[in-house]
């Protein structure tokens, strides 16, 4: 049992952390350590492209659906859903950009965006056994896997009116792929597949290069040598998942070929794989 | 995004600079550690004045920092080897505490708590003459990013107040603690130590301290803000400090962009 600490005109208690500075470069190693604890380490995090599938209507989405309902039969595939919101996230942000409003409004608005996708896709899966899933409430999830109910949840981060200003340019850094990538982090996942509608991550941007090349398999330490500047991810994912100690393995399959999420959920290496070696 | 971000961004107009949304206001921190760990003995003369400076006119909003509780729970999480983004969720409630006794306080003065994300409302209160009171904490939670090398969230509640006032389009972010900013030295070991009135975001970075008045990542943000370009320290412990900085005097020390 820790005691209250007075002595200084202030009422402490007792912890490693009593009256050090929080900004302090030892203080804060000393709360470090090489792991942090994983809470959901069997579960997959499956996004599905705004821009990439939904925008591109029924015919892209009831295929995928359909791949849904039979992965959701073997009940040893635990994963959550996240969604993206495309083209409303640009219109958006382009509207917004115009009248002005700052970073915050910006980062506040885009959500309601995502928010439509969630409910498109339950709205489809709800019969087969799927609900929207609140922002932050995980510990929901061991509930929903129990009862076979895949969650469906937003993907951009709750920074809000504190997104921070971006290091360039004027939008949001804080977007959809990094908010799916922290969550997964947090959790401590088994793996985020990122559904799109390219067989995977290509050094240049293969909708307008014909000599593009995919990865197959890549390491993290390798991909950020040679990010490629068209780039069907975030860089802030990237930059985020340097510093981080859980997630070990990003794919992202075509969602517009029947099999390829369900091969990958499998563990299967399809598309394209990022992996995160061990130091 | 990545591709649909760029496109967005060079669509933008190069003259782009956002509206103020309410330049007026001024945001200010309340400490934790620094003020109302201390209780009453520090905590109320402040309040005197800041319900002098809303009596005067001057639109406030307090924000709330967490203190030693804060501290407690961090250490206990860390030795359980907690994700950050759990951290900062557990570090979201201590603020939150301490702003609904801040309200309670302030009732009478027309306090009023506000949830995080209520910004929307801040015109109603703070023409009904109000004193919005709020956690300091940002909303980022599990989705605090980890820094190298620490397990405690970066942006705690001086970058909530910061960004606070950023996205409000306040000029200036005020911090209340228990001292008068920044000095050459350690005031309380070296007597030579001279107070530091003026200072940038970059002199203070390329002094590469080991420790530093602000969370770090305020002090990286600053030069990058549109609107939000000083950060004032004040030392609520002296009569009078807090009331002239509200004025939009130049007391303690202020960093700028």
């Amino acid at each position: 049992m820790s005691e209250l600490v007075g002595g200084d005109g202030r009422t402490h208690i007792n912890s490693r952390l009593m009256r050090e500075s929080l900004q302090n470069r030892d203080v804060l190693s000393n709360t470090d350590s090489e792991r942090d604890l994983q809470i959901f380490p069997d579960v997959s995090l499956v996004s599905i492209g705004g821009q990439s599938i939904f925008d591109r209507g029924k015919g892209a989405i009831l295929p995928l659906v359909e791949e849904l309902v039979e992965i959701k039969k073997d009940r040893n595939v635990k994963m959550v859903i996240g969604v993206g919101g495309g083209t409303r996230v640009c219109h958006t942000i382009s509207i917004a950009v115009d009248l002005g409003l700052p970073v915050g409004g910006m980062a506040q608005l885009v959500g309601a965006m995502e928010e439509l996708n969630a409910i498109l896709l339950n709205t489809l899966l709800a019969p087969h056994g799927s609900m929207p899933m609140q922002r932050d409430h995980f510990w929901d999830l061991p509930l929903y896997f129990d009862a076979g109910i895949t969650p469906i949840a937003i993907s951009v981060p709750p920074y809000h009116f504190w997104e921070p200003p971006p290091d360039v340019g004027h939008l949001p850094m804080h977007g959809s792929d990094f908010g799916l990538f922290q969550l997964a982090e947090v959790l401590g996942m088994k793996q985020v597949i990122f559904v799109k509608d390219e067989d995977g991550l290509y050094d240049k941007d293969p909708k307008r290069h014909a000599d593009a090349k995919k990865f197959d398999k890549i390491t993290l330490a390798e991909l950020m040598k040679k990010l490629p500047d068209d780039n069907i991810l975030d860089p802030e994912l990237f930059q985020a998942w340097k510093t981080a100690k859980n997630l070990k393995r990003i794919v992202i399959v075509n969602g517009l070929k029947r099999g390829e999420l369900t091969r990958a959920l499998r563990g299967e290496d399809v598309g394209t794989v990022i992996v995160k070696e061990t130091a | 995004m990545s591709t649909e971000r760029r496109t967005l961004d060079a669509h933008m107009p190069g003259d782009y600079r956002p509206t103020a949304v309410m330049p007026d206001v001024k945001v200010v921190k309340i400490g934790g550690q620094s003020i109302l760990d201390r209780g009453r003995a520090a905590l109320f003369p402040i309040l005197d004045e800041i319900v002098q400076a809303r009596k005067l006119g001057i639109q406030v909003v307090l924000l709330a920092g967490g203190g030693t509780r804060a501290r407690h729970i961090y250490s206990i999480a860390s030795e359980l080897e907690m994700p950050t983004g759990v951290v900062a969720t557990l570090g979201k409630y201590i603020p939150m505490q301490n702003a609904r006794m801040l309200q309670m306080l302030l009732a009478k003065h027309g306090g009023i708590y506000m949830l995080p994300d209520d910004f929307e409302k801040l015109p109603l209160y703070l023409q009904m003459g109000c004193i919005p009171v709020m956690s300091g904490m940002p909303p980022f939670g599990y989705w605090e990013k980890r820094e190298e090398g620490s397990r405690i969230p970066p942006h705690r509640t001086d970058a909530g107040v910061f960004l606070s006032a950023e996205f409000l389009g306040s000029p200036r972010a005020i911090f209340i603690k228990d001292e008068d900013g920044l000095y050459t030295d350690d005031p309380k070991k070296n007597p030579d130590a001279k107070h530091i009135a003026r200072i940038t975001a970059k002199e203070l970075q390329a002094q590469n301290l080991p420790d530093v008045v602000l969370e770090r990542v305020v002090i990286e943000y600053l030069p990058r803000a549109q609107w939000c370009k000083e950060l004032q320290i004040v030392n609520g412990l002296k009569p009078g400090q807090v009331l002239a900085a509200l004025k939009g005097e130049d007391v303690g020390t202020i960093i700028s962009a």
